[in-house]
Formats: C-alpha cells, sequence, structure tokens
C-alpha cells in the first residue's frame, strides 16, 4: 500500500514530447502517471484501471478529444464523472464551447507551465498543494 | 543502441501497436532488435530504422512480430473464451432479434485451433448450449492452413492446454504424438477461405453476432487497416462483439467500435442502430 | 450436438450491391438511416465518379462512423481532387472532421509534398500545426527538410513544439544546426526549451552511431 493516497492522472496526448513533459512535471508533484495516444486507447485504459484525473489534448488520431469526452460521460458511473482538464493549443471560442459541452471541467491553452499543469492537477485531484 | 535510439524505437512501436516497452524491457528489446537487424544485414541502428519507417521492404510486420507470441494452441486466450461464455453471448441474446442461429466468425482461424476451441468451450461451458443453433465458420487468407484445420490432426504442443478428460472427449488419438478431432466436431465447423480487405469476400461472409479476430490486424498497413476494420465492422450485427489479441489494441486500428470492459476482458462493441441515424 | 454448419453467408448476407445503382447509393447516402448511409458510402467508394457525392456527403454527415469510411473512402481514392476535397476540412470547427480529414490526408503521402509547404506557410498557426503532423506521413530526408525550413520561421510556440514532435521521432543530422540556432528563440517557454533539448538530444545520439 506503498503508493495508498496518491493521485493517479491519465495525460491523453498524441505528441509524445508532451506526454513526456507532463509525466515528468506530475511525477515530481507525486502524481502517478499514465499516458494514451488517442481517446480509445483513453477509454481502454481508464475502463481497465481508474484515474482521479484525464488530462486530454483536442486533436488526436482516431478519436479526438472531444469526442472522447462525449465517450467518458456516457460510461457508466463513476468513470462518467471522472475530472478532465482540457489542454489544447486552439484557443478559439468554438473548441473551448464544444470542450463545455462535452463535459470539460477545465480549458487550459497550450504550452503549459509546469507550476500551472501541477497547480490545476491538484485542484482537480482534491490533492492539498 | 544507445539511450535514444531505445526511447525513439520504443515511441515508434508504442504510436505504431500500442504496446509499450519501460527500460525495464530494455534488454528483450535489444535481443528482438539484434535479430532483425541481422535478419536484414543492416549495420547500424540508423539505417535499420529507416528501414522499418518506411516499411521497405515489408519490415513492419516481421519486426512486430518479434515482439509478439504467435503460437496457436486450443485454448489460447480463455479469459476471451470464458468472456463469450459468461458475457457476450447472453448480451448478444437480449438484443439480439428472436430465430436464427447465433453466428461466430474467427477468422483468421490459421489451421483451426480458434474455431475448434470455441465449439469445445461452448460445449463444455456455456449451460444454454442445448436451447440455441450455434453456427462458427473459421476463414483464412492461406488454403493449405484451411484444409489442415479441415483435417483436423494436431499434435502434443497444440493441445497443451487443455484438459487430459477434454482431449478423451473430443479427439482420438493417432499416433503417440497426434491426434484427431472427432468427426462430429470437425463437420460442424464451416471453413472459407477469405481475405480481410476484400469487400466482396467479407460480405460474402454474412453477419456475425461475434468475431474473433485476433493478431492479424496489427500487422497490416494503415490504409488495409481501416479498410479490414470497416469491413468487419458490416460484418457484425448492430451491437455485435469483436474479439482481438492480447498485445492489440483498436486505438491504434479504428474508431468505429466501442470499448466494452466485461469482468473476463476489453471487447469491442459494433454500436447499435438507432432508428433516425 | 447444437452446432450447426451452414454454408458461410446462407444466413444473413446484406443484398449484393452491383445491382444496386449508382442513383440509390446516393440517394441512400443523403437520406437514409445511419446504416444505411454507413453501407451506401462503402458501396459507392468501388464505383466510378464517387468523388463528388462522397465529399458532398461529408459536408452535411453528422454521424461520426459514417463519417469515418467516407474518410477511408477519399484515402482509398488518393488522387488529387479528393486531396483537394479534403484540405478546406482542416480548418473545420469541429475537432472530429479535422482530425478525421488530417488522417486521410496522412494516408496519401503522395499528395503531400505538393501541399505541404503552402501549409506549413499558411497564416493560421492551426493549419501549420496540423501540416506538422501530416509531414510525419512522409519519408525521414524529405520531412525533415520541410519541418527545418518550418522551424527555422516559425515564431507560434505551439507549431514549433508540433515540428519538434515530429524530428525528435524520424529527424536527421542536417536539422541540428537549425534547431540549435531556433531553440535560443523560445528559450523562455519552459515546455519549447525541454522539447528542443530532447529532439537534439535523440537526433544527435542517433547521428553519432550512423555517420
Amino acid at each position: 500500500m506503498a503508493e495508498a493516497g496518491r493521485a493517479r492522472i491519465l495525460v491523453v496526448d498524441d505528441a509524445g514530447l508532451v506526454r513526456l513533459y507532463y509525466r515528468q512535471a506530475l511525477e515530481a508533484a507525486g502524481f502517478v502517471v499514465d499516458e494514451a495516444l488517442n481517446g480509445v486507447e483513453a477509454l481502454e485504459k481508464l475502463l481497465q484501471a481508474p484515474a482521479d484525473l484525464v488530462i486530454v489534448d483536442v486533436n488526436m488520431p482516431l478519436m479526438d478529444g472531444i469526442s472522447f469526452l462525449r465517450a467518458l460521460r456516457r460510461q457508466p458511473l463513476p468513470l462518467a464523472a471522472l475530472p478532465a482538464l482540457v489542454t489544447s493549443t486552439e484557443a478559439g471560442a468554438g473548441d473551448v464551447a464544444a470542450a463545455r459541452a462535452a463535459g470539460a471541467n477545465l480549458y487550459l491553452v497550450k504550452p503549459l507551465e509546469p507550476a500551472t499543469l501541477v497547480l490545476h492537477a491538484r485542484l482537480l485531484c482534491g490533492v492539498p498543494a | 543502441m544507445n539511450d535514444e535510439d531505445f526511447r525513439r524505437l520504443c515511441e515508434f512501436l508504442y504510436r505504431r501497436s500500442g504496446m509499450v516497452f519501460t527500460e525495464a524491457k530494455r534488454y528483450f528489446v535489444e535481443r528482438r532488435l539484434a535479430e532483425r537487424m541481422r535478419a536484414t544485414g543492416a549495420t547500424s541502428f540508423a539505417s535499420y530504422f529507416a528501414r522499418l519507417r518506411s516499411d521497405q521492404p515489408g519490415e513492419v510486420e516481421p519486426f512486430i512480430n518479434a515482439f509478439t507470441v504467435n503460437e496457436t494452441y486450443f485454448f489460447r486466450e480463455e479469459h476471451q473464451l470464458q468472456c463469450l461464455s459468461t458475457d457476450l453471448l447472453a448480451a448478444r441474446l437480449r438484443e439480439r432479434p428472436a430465430g436464427g442461429p447465433l453466428r461466430i466468425w474467427s477468422v483468421p482461424c490459421s489451421t483451426g485451433e480458434e474455431p475448434y476451441s470455441i465449439a469445445i468451450w461452448l460445449l463444455e461451458h456455456w449451460p444454454q448450449v442445448d436451447a440455441y443453433e450455434i453456427e462458427i465458420v473459421g476463414s483464412d487468407i492461406d488454403t493449405r492452413a484451411l484444409e489442415a484445420a479441415r483435417a483436423g490432426l494436431f499434435g502434443r504442443r497444440a493441445l497443451m492446454r487443455l484438459p487430459e478428460a477434454l482431449i478423451g472427449k473430443y479427439f482420438e488419438p493417432v499416433d503417440d504424438e497426434h491426434w484427431r478431432l472427432i468427426a462430429d466436431l470437425r463437420q460442424s465447423i464451416h471453413f472459407s477461405t477469405v481475405n480481410l480487405v476484400d469487400l466482396a469476400q467479407t460480405r460474402a461472409h454474412g453477419r456475425f453476432d461475434v468475431i474473433f479476430c485476433r493478431n492479424v490486424l496489427i500487422y497490416f498497413d494503415e490504409a488495409s487497416r481501416r479498410m479490414a476494420a470497416e469491413n468487419l465492422y458490416e460484418n457484425l450485427l448492430p451491437g455485435g462483439f469483436i474479439c482481438l489479441g492480447h498485445s492489440e489494441s483498436m486505438s491504434r486500428i479504428s474508431p468505429l467500435f466501442e470499448v466494452r470492459r466485461f469482468a473476463d476482458a476489453i471487447i469491442y462493441q459494433r454500436p447499435g442502430e438507432r432508428g433516425d441515424g | 450436438m447444437p452446432l450447426i454448419r451452414a454454408g458461410a453467408g446462407e444466413a444473413a448476407a446484406p443484398a449484393a450491391d452491383h445491382a444496386a445503382d449508382r442513383a440509390a447509393l446516393v440517394a441512400a447516402l443523403e437520406g437514409g438511416s445511419a446504416g444505411e448511409r454507413l453501407h451506401a458510402a462503402r458501396a459507392l467508394a468501388v464505383l466510378p465518379g464517387a468523388l463528388a457525392p462522397l465529399s458532398a456527403a461529408l459536408q452535411m454527415e453528422a454521424e461520426p462512423a459514417v463519417r469515418e469510411v467516407i474518410f477511408t473512402a477519399l484515402a482509398r481514392l488518393a488522387c488529387e481532387e479528393a486531396a483537394d476535397a479534403l484540405l478546406p476540412l482542416l480548418r473545420a470547427e469541429e475537432a472530429g472532421l479535422r482530425n478525421g480529414a488530417l488522417a486521410a490526408l496522412a494516408a496519401m503521402p503522395a499528395r503531400l509534398p505538393a501541399r505541404l509547404p503552402a501549409l506549413l506557410a499558411d497564416p493560421d498557426p492551426d493549419i501549420r500545426l496540423l501540416a506538422c503532423e501530416l509531414a510525419r506521413a512522409l519519408p525521414a530526408p524529405e520531412a525533415t527538410t520541410l519541418l527545418c525550413a518550418a522551424v527555422e520561421r516559425e515564431s507560434e510556440p505551439n507549431v514549433c513544439a508540433a515540428a519538434l514532435d515530429v524530428l525528435t521521432d524520424l529527424g536527421g543530422p542536417q536539422a541540428l544546426p537549425v534547431l540549435e540556432r531556433a531553440a535560443r528563440r523560445f528559450d523562455a517557454t519552459p515546455f519549447l526549451r525541454f522539447a528542443f533539448e530532447v529532439a537534439i538530444g535523440r537526433i544527435r545520439a542517433s547521428t553519432a552511431i550512423d555517420p
């Protein structure tokens, strides 16, 4: 039970550099991190191992972030209620609205500072700073 | 192979197949890479990696193959068979219109271990097996494999996971090393030729309740994977299920199917039909 | 024994399409149920003159599965006209359409060299970013050349990061001087500093064993 109480985060992004960067920042802050390349893989992973937060990009192959959020919110509870932080390069109002409508809890524009990422991850996971 | 090469190779494998290899598996990865470099006569990692990326000449298949165990034997991936008898057939019976047989497709079926395993498993483990008609079809592109499947002659290795009692019940010994499936079972499976990327050929097989399509899509190139996945989608009844191999993930194949978690396995499902579309 | 052996396809084969005429398929594509539209799109794809009705349907279609099979059909056609029908969708509001078009374009690498330079120089940074991802479908030397030129003049950090992501995976040694120069311009952005460091490190290490 060494890891009891450590919040688990699934990072969903098709860019390997982004996944690696988030992993390093989040692991340094005490989170357990898993990765997925697109929305389909994210669903596969979440159905096998629960997470406390999903951090998800918008543009991804096979299943984009918005479609993933819609599919996530259709899952049975508790999975459907999983907090979702959407990070995207798209600052357009259309994408923000689509992400909100699909069930995003928070939308941040890339590139992210590690401190910003960790701060919001803690808030969304309910982990004290 | 240095650290950075190892990471490049792992990222390639991950993007292409979804398989994850960490530093802890480095020795395993290096062994497989060395095998493929020897086989292709590559003199450096960079030259081999260039060949792999461009898939010239068809290097992706043997490369991925080196990372997976491609043995076929009876009751391989038993958890999926368990899932079939515990959850999938019950779900199909709830959703499908009454009448007509439950149809199960094993594709590619190679030399027949999989479709015969499905038959034996259902006879042994599905309590409702006598209440329904079940049609099992085994298909492959390789006609020699299909001939062997029809002959139903198997060696000790293929039977290694079968309990003694089942071997006694469903097989007849031919000699010390070989057993033949009983005629009843051999004759209950229909074997046919199919190329999964050929729409006319797949459509001719009709629609199924459950498809086992293990360890083939992962090897196809992008265009063939999309085509095969869409063919298989059309080969499923709405609400029907498709099972992939244990090292395969639909996340590298197609977004058409819904991901379903059952007690024994992750399975993919063709969504049910909505009238208005 | 409850197992029955039937000839494959006897049970539930859908009607064959060779009798169905093109007009009926186009009508089904425009007004059928989701299942009928999907079936019609796939059947149309192998007939001559499929491009116009398929790309028209793509503009209207809301069902992701039907869109997906239309994208596959266009990717298989892989002609100049199919590529041109897909390009405007990279600007779509909806993420599903953008990414579907991107995947279909990536599946026709022969159509990319003529189009990528313009896409990588597009005034819209979101288009330049998607163009970087398309370069991944090209052979490594071509992709390296195009992406280095992009990095050299790029001012938007996210576009630069997208180019670096591809270069990290496939970039050759000729990228090193460009990346070392460009890294200085993005020194104030932590993620970009990290991205340049990883990209340069990986390319350099790979170079070392293959002079």
